[in-house]
This record gives structure tokens, C-alpha cells and sequence, in this order.
């Protein structure tokens, strides 16, 4: 029997439930379509979702209590010159210093599954029919419109907007005629391991601090630069991630023998790089292989990048719609921004009763005006690698690591991030203490393992008289910089003249200053290492005991 | 039924997706491209065209079907409930 809904989202990945429960959050009649048996089977990555994800993430993810595995507080490069000698330099300039960290975190590690089991829950929640087991097969058309779908048991469902998050491959958007197969050169195929670890052995081995490794393309110990993300590993809490990942084409001619090559890399890292084979190989435990293609580089296409993201009836989010990042490897971000934006312009186009593309054409426009998205899809930092490659530079291959991986990435980021940041602001001054109240609470969940519908352990509250005092010192801390912001919105015209202008300097200013503060920087962040751990145990001890309340977003 | 591999840990495949990957014999050209791509060894050239040694390894990560120039293979996703599943990606 046919049915009706206002909204089918198709495919129940990060952006996929985020757009779902927008929808139905408006009381729109929603339905979310997932072709595995249980949300999350089938999302393969290694992750760390960065903090501008969070920050600027739909509000019931930055004010809620996702799953994750382990803030990451920094990333260390280790440029691997020649393997056999040990001849290997570091770039750990990416991390935030301490006291901050790890509280105030760069990113979250996260395995995939959970983290879209949390986010379809949140959906259906509000009030989403999620069907798992059910694969789309095709669309139903009238004319130029998309009216609806049509799954893989013959079933026709129609809405009055489809909203796609396929994922990468796009097979239904080519289907439709919206978008076409992108070319081997833009996939990158990453090849992932999941090794138990003892959670003691992850904090000394790795702290908070994701490792990557960039190295010559004859030591096969890390793919191809700038061909895909070399080789990461991530820490999470019992466990690491580690992903090798490689383009499928890396010249006109010839594709590269995938299967030889990454068993290749794969053993001469395990074997040779000394930490892992002194420090990890003993005591990890492989648990789990597998693999995913991810459309990397489209967004450095300017024919590919302006492929349509929307038609009459349907509106394409996330990898669907070409938004994985080439600056950032992590598609995520992306997914959640662009699955808010279609929410909001589709429950707008149902009540204007305009599903046409023209109308739709909004979510376009707030794509490209998006600045986070617009720096991620578009930055070439990482995709530079392959000319220090090609030319056998150590002075590039160092520049653009530092460029992209460490503190260099300051100078392309700072601008489209505070553009952003001030947008958020101007529409809610009370914003930032929502930011301080996330990093605190996100610590204290991982601390407690206590997540939205897994509580491992219950947050007990203390009665110490310490603490509480502490508590009212934090409030109160909070309470002052919400007074100041919104005093400062007073003066708009201060943000509008001074503030927002000096925004688009930003970049131009820190490419400046970069080469000053950033030796200044690391002096400073060593003289000061004795109180900042101090400061830093200090803030670990208050989260940990800290009443779980006074970092609610109420 | 659920089968697993033990060169690929971590990961079952859940019986019924059937031949979601086909290959179009009259163009393909037996590059070979499929093969080396495939981590799952889903491929074999036989008599200079690619064939479908078996899909029950496959991550349905669809990475022979951008190699394929000549678009000689037809990709679609298996049906739902089927396939591969993880809970470690």
C-alpha cells in the first residue's frame, strides 16, 4: 500500500538522522530509511570529529551526551626520512597546551556505529519511523520531480521532499540524473585496523594526541603523500584505529595494486616505525579489518564541485552531496551543517508548499555561504604533500605538514572559523558558556563512561564543601561571560565596524605573526609545563566530582 | 545465516545479498583495474575479461565500479539487511 510522508530521508548516517529529527522536531511526518539491519553496520572510518563540528553542531548534539571514545587534544607527525636509520622528526606543534587540555579538546575520537545509533535514537525520539533493513532502489519521478522512493521489496513511499544521505557513492543521485560517478582520482580507499588495547597502555603510549605518520613513497611505510591521508591512529579508550588510505588513481594512466601495496605499508610500519613495534605491538590485539572508499578530493574540482546539490523535491546532504573534506579527511562536520540547513529549508518549503528547485536552490546558497564548509571542501593544504612528493622536498613535505597537521593550519582556519564563531554569537550571545558547558560536560561523560542510554558508571555527587564552592565559582564564571556578551551585542555596531572586518584579516595576520609567536609560543607553553599540569589535574579532579547539573545547557 | 572470514576479523556478512556487483562482458576490456583495487580478492581475469570470483568477502565499498573505465561494471547496493556488518568502523 502506497504511504504518505512529508520528509524520507534516505540512509541513517551522521547526517542522515540529524536532518531527520530536525524535520520531525517541526512536526513534519518523517520517515528515515537505513539499507543495514541495525544503524551503523555499515559506517567504517577512523574519527576524530574536530571541535568546530561540535560547536557549531545542531544543538541537541553540542548541548546532549554522545558516545565517544576519547577527547584527542592534538595530532603528532612524525616525518619519517629513512625508516632503517630512524631518521624521523617530529611535528607536534598542533595541540592545545595545558591547563586546557584535555578538557577543552581538539576533537572526539569516536567509532561509528554507536555514534549514529545515538543520533538515530535522538530522531526517532522525535517522533522519526526509522525502517532499518530496507535499501532504496530508485526514485519515483513525475516529470522533473522526485515524488518519493522506491525500496528493494517493491514498496512505494511517497514525500513531498526526499532528503539524500546516501553517502560517497551517490548511486541513487546518479540515478536521478543529479549528479555523476565521480573520477578514481577524487576516491581515496581507506584500509582501517581496530586493535584492543589496554586503556592504561593508550594513556601512556598516546594520551589524548592522534599520531600520523608522512613518509617517501619507496619506504612503503605510509601511501602515497598527498595521494590520501598517509597513516593515522587514533586512541580511543581500550582500542586504536589505525588507517592507511591511498587514491584510487594517482597518475592518467595506471591504478595502483590496492591489495599488494597496503599489506605492504602495513607491515613495514608494524615492523619498523619503533614505537609501534617497541610500545603497541606487544600489547595490541588485532580485533577488526576493513574498508570504505571516501570521495576526498571532489571538493579541489571546480566542474565536480558544482555539481547540483538538490533537484525538484530532493535536496542531497553530507557525502551525498560531494561535502567530504579535503582539508580535514572528515566528512562529518560537513554532514551535520548541511543536514541542519536542509531541515530548516525544507520545513520552510513545505509551508510555502514549494518543493520546486528553485526554491530549494536556498539550501545551495547557504551551502556556499557557509564558511567552514566552504575552507573544507575547497582547502588544498594536504593535497599539496604530493608536490613535496613528486619533487623529493623535505622543506616542502615539513611546510606542508606544518600547513596542514600542525599549527600552520592557524593560517588558512582562523578566518572562515571566526566568521563562523561570530555568526553564532551575534544570534546567541549566551553561546560561549554553552561551549565551556559542553567541553566540561563531554570530559566528565568520558571520565564516568556515562553517555545518553550507556551509563557504564553513575556520576555520584559529592557533598565536599570544596567542590561545591568550586561549583558556585564555575557558575558564577559563567554567569560573568554571559553578562559581558550579551553587554557586548549591545554595541553591535563595535562588531559590525571593528570586529567582523578584522575577522576576514585574520588568516593574512597570523601568516604574518605565525613565524614571531609560534617559537615565542612553545618557550612559553615549556617554561609554564610544571603549573599548567598542576592546573590541569586540578580541573580533571573538579570535573570528576563536579555535580553532572551545573554542566547542563537547560 | 552470518558467515565470517578469518583474514578479515571484526566484520560478518549476513547471507542474501545476491549479485549486487555485475560486470557487462561486451565492455569490458580485462583491464585488470577491479582486480588490483578489490581488498576483499572479489575479482579474476579469465580469457582477458574481468569475472566475479565471489562477492561473500565484499565491503560494498564500490571502489571497482570508479575504477572501471569502461563502465563494465554495474554496482548497486545489496538488499537491505544484507551484506556486511561491522561494530568496529
Amino acid at each position: 500500500m502506497d504511504e504518505d510522508f512529508d520528509i524520507i530521508v534516505v540512509g541513517a548516517g551522521f547526517g542522515g538522522s540529524v536532518a531527520a529529527k530536525l524535520c520531525a522536531d517541526a512536526e513534519l511526518k518523517t520517515l528515515m530509511l537505513e539499507r543495514s539491519e541495525n544503524v551503523g553496520d555499515k559506517v567504517i572510518s577512523g574519527l576524530t570529529i574536530p571541535f568546530q563540528g561540535f560547536l557549531f553542531a545542531p544543538a541537541f548534539i553540542r548541548d546532549g551526551n554522545p558516545p565517544f571514545e576519547r577527547p584527542a587534544d592534538g595530532i603528532v607527525n612524525y616525518i619519517i626520512k629513512d625508516i632503517d636509520k630512524g631518521d624521523i622528526e617530529i611535528d607536534d606543534s598542533l595541540k592545545v597546551p595545558k591547563p586546557l587540555s584535555p578538557i577543552i579538546a581538539f576533537g572526539y575520537n569516536t567509532y561509528c556505529k554507536p555514534f549514529c545509533q545515538w543520533q538515530a535514537r535522538k530522531a526517532v525520539e522525535a517522533g522519526v519511523e526509522l525502517r532499518t533493513s530496507t535499501t532504496v532502489t530508485n526514485f519515483i519521478k513525475e516529470g522533473e520531480f522526485i515524488k518519493g522512493i522506491i525500496t528493494d521489496k517493491g514498496e512505494k513511499i511517497r514525500a513531498k521532499i526526499v532528503i539524500n544521505a546516501e553517502g560517497s557513492q551517490g548511486i541513487l543521485a546518479i540515478k536521478a540524473g543529479v549528479r555523476e560517478k565521480y573520477p578514481p582520482e577524487t576516491i581515496s580507499l581507506a584500509d582501517t585496523y581496530d586493535y584492543v588495547m589496554r586503556k592504561e597502555d593508550i594513556d601512556k603510549i598516546f594520551g589524548y594526541s592522534v599520531k600520523m605518520c608522512w613518509g617517501w613513497d619507496e619506504q612503503k611505510i605510509s601511501p602515497p603523500l598527498g595521494y590520501g591521508n598517509g597513516l593515522m591512529v587514533w586512541p580511543y579508550r581500550s582500542s586504536i584505529h589505525f588507517m592507511q588510505d591511498q587514491c584510487l588513481r594517482t597518475d592518467q594512466k595506471s591504478v595502483p595494486n590496492l591489495g599488494k601495496l597496503f599489506d605492504e605499508y602495513h607491515h613495514n610500519i608494524t615492523s619498523k616505525l619503533l614505537w609501534w613495534k617497541d610500545l603497541v605491538a606487544p600489547r595490541a590485539k588485532l580485533r577488526a579489518r576493513m574498508w570504505e572508499g571516501f570521495e576526498i578530493y571532489v571538493g579541489l574540482n571546480k566542474k565536480l564541485r558544482k555539481m547540483p546539490n538538490h533537484t525538484d523535491g530532493m535536496i542531497l546532504i553530507g557525502d551525498a552531496a560531494g561535502l567530504e573534506s579535503t582539508e580535514l579527511c572528515d566528512g562529518v562536520p560537513a554532514a551535520w551543517y548541511s543536514a541542519e540547513i536542509a531541515a530548516q529549508v525544507a520545513i520552510e518549503a513545505i509551508k510555502a508548499n514549494d518543493v520546486s528547485k528553485a526554491f530549494l536552490k536556498k539550501y545551495d546558497d547557504k551551502i556556499k555561504a557557509h564558511s567552514i564548509i566552504q575552507w573544507s571542501i575547497k582547502g588544498r593544504n594536504r593535497y599539496n604533500l604530493r608536490i613535496a612528493q613528486q619533487e623529493h622536498d623535505i622543506k616542502k613535505l615539513k611546510k606542508y605538514i606544518h600547513q596542514g597537521w600542525g599549527l600552520g593550519s592557524l593560517t588558512h582556519f582562523t578566518t572562515p572559523f571566526m566568521k563562523l564563531l561570530l555568526a553564532y554569537v551575534k544570534e546567541d550571545p549566551t553561546i560561549i558558556t554553552k561551549w565551556i558547558k559542553m567541553y566540561f560536560r563531554y570530559y566528565q561523560n568520558w571520565l564516568h563512561e556515562s553517555y545518553d542510554y550507556v551509563k557504564k558508571k553513575v556520576i555520584k555527587v559529592t557533598a565536599s564543601k570544596r567542590v561545591r564552592k568550586k561549583e558556585r565559582k564555575f557558575l558564577s564564571t559563567l554567569r560573568f561571560i554571559d553578562l559581558i556578551m550579551k553587554s557586548m551585542l549591545r554595541i553591535r555596531r563595535v562588531l559590525k565596524i571593528i570586529i567582523i572586518p578584522l575577522s576576514n584579516s585574520l588568516n593574512t595576520l597570523m601568516r604574518k605573526s605565525l613565524p614571531i609567536i609560534e617559537p615565542i609560543n612553545s618557550a612559553i607553553i615549556k617554561l609554564l609545563n610544571p603549573i599548567s599540569n598542576k592546573l590541569s589535574n586540578k580541573m580533571i579532579k573538579f570535573v570528576d566530582k563536579a555535580n553532572p547539573s551545573i554542566f547542563y545547557v537547560y | 545465516m552470518v558467515k565470517t572470514f578469518k583474514d578479515f576479523p571484526g566484520v560478518q556478512w549476513v547471507e542474501g545479498a545476491g549479485e549486487f556487483i555485475k560486470i557487462n562482458d561486451e565492455k569490458c576490456i580485462g583491464c585488470g583495474n577491479c582486480v588490483k583495487v578489490c581488498l576483499a580478492g572479489c575479482f579474476e581475469i579469465m580469457e582477458k575479461k574481468a569475472k566475479i570470483k565471489s562477492l561473500e568477502k565484499c565491503l560494498e565499498c564500490a571502489v571497482c565500479w570508479y575504477v572501471c573505465q569502461e563502465e563494465a561494471i554495474i554496482f548497486s547496493w545489496p538488499p537491505g539487511g544484507t551484506g556486511y556488518k561491522s561494530d568496529w568502523g
